[in-house]
């Protein structure tokens, strides 16, 4: 990759951090830390144009299909979206406000969106019914599905895996954010009760149900290119499954690999700390955090 | 009633009407869950390229066919009913309903069909929870004919729908005679002043109690209420035109069920019919011996209903 397409992905993902950060904060609401583990993926399958698509023509036949199963991240999609044409970048001044486009969890009606998530492991489960479809038509469009790695202790994603397997779904591209952390603590880090289930080994587990699995750093865009390059040079391989080893919270020290950040948005000194370290100019500080428990 | 047409019953009857419209139409697919039928083997034989199976994974059998759906298919799904209904409620609810997709997914066992099998495999609150999430069609069929009907409304109708057919061996009700079943609602025998309604095998056992009524110098007429949702009320009231009372007869939980969808239709339409409801309390069965013993020993059986239909009328 060239310096400058380097500089410009990572200039483009400290503006989608920023952009997450004030709409989590203007609706009081939005997983901010899920949305920051994945920003460089999606900003490499979007601005870096690893997938085709087509914001003019959104449900283009020829688009690669994009599921995304930990529907939470709708927050970090949409800046992304917005910026790559698909609905107006205003649209994200008033994120979950009356009448809104976008809500927390993305919805099949947003443009850009295929699927309606936010409960999770439904996204792999649909992402092998499109794949076969394209295999069924002989399509070269790809299937790329969007998984956290918390959500993987719901059985439906096995079940899915199972039969991506056995079926040799070769346009099927599964990339895992492996940011480590569930709702309430780390999924290998153990150190309390509410800490795992133990995801680890995962790319075993997925090699043993019939995947190609390739580990990356979900940060360094070099090596997201790296991965996802040869996607349509995979004929009569098996389904991709790509661990992208992440930070939940990337970028602010305040909420990286920090517990109790999944659903919960600064105000007050976390919210100038938050703005700080994403380089963004002071605000006048609220007088109390935000703090909403539970959610996905 | 003649039994001829149809030996291998209702499931086999509407599979066989299927395979016409699949034969003609390569967008149309079919899943399955690892569960067979004589009538399924023409599809995999003949059409592979339309005929899944995920194995046992109901989860995987409904966001499968979202998946194809989105991409256009017109999608089957099938499985025991307990299994393709509530194991996978939640994807039925999103993958299904909430994006309004031409999903159809096939139950077989409704009710206590699976007898011996125990709570695992008996289907009585499918109905219950199959016609709360919006946007879904829900059909229960008494004979085959009607379940050979149901190929083409099902294969007509772009929305979700759910189908659930007894086990092989129910009689024929609808052989003779000219039957609408895209009506919905079927006037199974005329006449009388009190009405049974019923569904699925429970007409078979509403025309005998209504035989045993006349007996006792009561005279019923059978409502066959094949589609549960959308009910199609005006010609249910057309049914129940001049009776002065009504019966529910359902194998199947009185919570929300055939019994409770009449009182919610006649409470909204100010329809003031004494009612009574017949069918399965509270409670698991864990009783062996056949479908005819938990008939009996939960009052669904011929004598049982008539009884307490003699009494509640007189």
């Amino acid at each position: 990759m060239q310096p400058k397409q380097q500089n410009a992905l990572e200039e483009k993902a400290l503006w989608v951090r920023s952009k997450v950060l004030d709409m989590a904060v203007y609706a009081k609401s939005g997983h901010i830390s899920s949305a920051f583990s994945q920003t460089e993926l999606l900003v490499a399958l979007y601005h870096g144009r690893l997938m085709n698509y087509d914001p003019k023509n959104r449900r283009w036949e020829g688009r690669d299909r994009f599921i995304l199963s930990k529907g939470q991240g709708g927050i970090g999609l949409y800046p992304v979206l917005a910026d790559a044409g698909f609905f107006p970048l205003a649209e994200l001044d008033n994120f979950a406000g009356r009448d809104s486009l976008l809500g927390v969890h993305a919805e099949h009606h947003i443009p850009g969106m295929e699927i309606l998530s936010g409960s999770l492991g439904h996204g792999l489960p649909v992402a092998t019914g499109v794949a076969q479809t394209g295999l069924l038509r002989k399509k070269d469009w790809m299937v790329i599905c969007l998984l956290g790695d918390a959500e993987l202790a719901e059985g439906s994603n096995w079940e899915a895996a199972f039969f991506a397997g056995s079926k040799h779904l070769s346009n099927l591209v599964c990339i895992v954010d492996r940011n480590g952390g569930g709702v309430t603590g780390f999924t290998d880090r153990i150190e309390f009760p509410c800490d795992g289930p133990r995801m680890n080994p995962l790319d075993k587990k997925f090699e043993a149900f019939g995947f190609e699995v390739r580990t990356i750093d979900g940060h360094d865009f070099g090596q997201i290119f790296a991965a996802l390059g040869d996607l349509r040079q995979r004929q009569n391989k098996p389904p991709l499954m790509i661990i992208a080893n992440t930070h939940k919270g990337k970028g602010t020290s305040i909420m990286e690999d920090k517990r109790l950040w999944h659903y919960r948005v600064p105000a007050g000194a976390d919210l100038a700390i938050a703005r700080a370290d994403l380089g963004l100019q002071p605000l006048p500080v609220n007088d109390r955090p935000v703090n909403v428990e539970q959610g996905e | 009633m003649a039994s001829t047409k149809f030996i291998l019953g209702m499931r086999d009857a509407f599979f066989n009407a299927l395979y016409e419209f699949f034969k003609r139409d390569p967008e149309a697919v079919f899943i399955s869950a690892d569960n067979g039928a004589p009538t399924l083997d023409q599809f995999y034989q003949n059409l592979p390229n339309q005929y899944f199976n995920v194995g046992i994974a109901e989860q995987q059998l409904i966001g499968m066919a979202c998946g194809m759906a989105l991409e256009g298919k017109k999608v089957y799904t099938y499985a025991i009913a307990p299994f393709v209904t509530i194991r996978c409620y939640e994807q039925t609810k999103l993958d299904v309903c909430a994006m309004n997709l031409p999903i159809t997914c096939i139950g077989v066992g409704a009710g206590y069909a699976y007898d011996i099998m125990g709570p695992t495999h008996h289907t009585v609150e499918d109905l219950t929870v199959m016609r709360a999430l919006p946007n879904m069609t829900v059909h229960s069929p008494a004979d085959a004919y009607c379940a050979e009907a149901l190929a083409e409304i099902s294969y007509r109708n772009p929305s979700p729908q759910y189908i659930r057919f007894d086990r092989a061996g129910v009689p024929e009700i609808y052989g003779e005679g000219h039957f609408n079943f895209a009506d919905g609602v079927l006037l199974t025998r005329p006449g009388g002043s009190i009405a049974l309604v019923a569904t699925g095998i429970m007409v078979h056992q509403a025309l005998k109690v209504a035989d045993e009524l006349a007996k006792a110098g009561v005279q019923a007429r059978v409502i066959d209420l094949c589609r549960i949702k959308p009910v199609n009320t005006k010609r249910l009231f057309e049914y129940l035109k001049g009776v002065n009372r009504v019966v529910s007869m359902e194998e199947h939980f009185l919570a929300g069920g055939l019994g409770s969808l009449l009182a919610e239709i006649f409470v909204d339409n100010d329809v003031r019919l004494p009612l009574l409801r017949i069918g399965q309390d509270d409670r698991y069965v864990f009783d062996n011996g056949g479908r005819e013993v938990i008939w009996e020993k939960y009052g669904l059986d011929v004598r049982s209903m008539t009884d307490r239909i003699l009494r509640w009328a007189k």
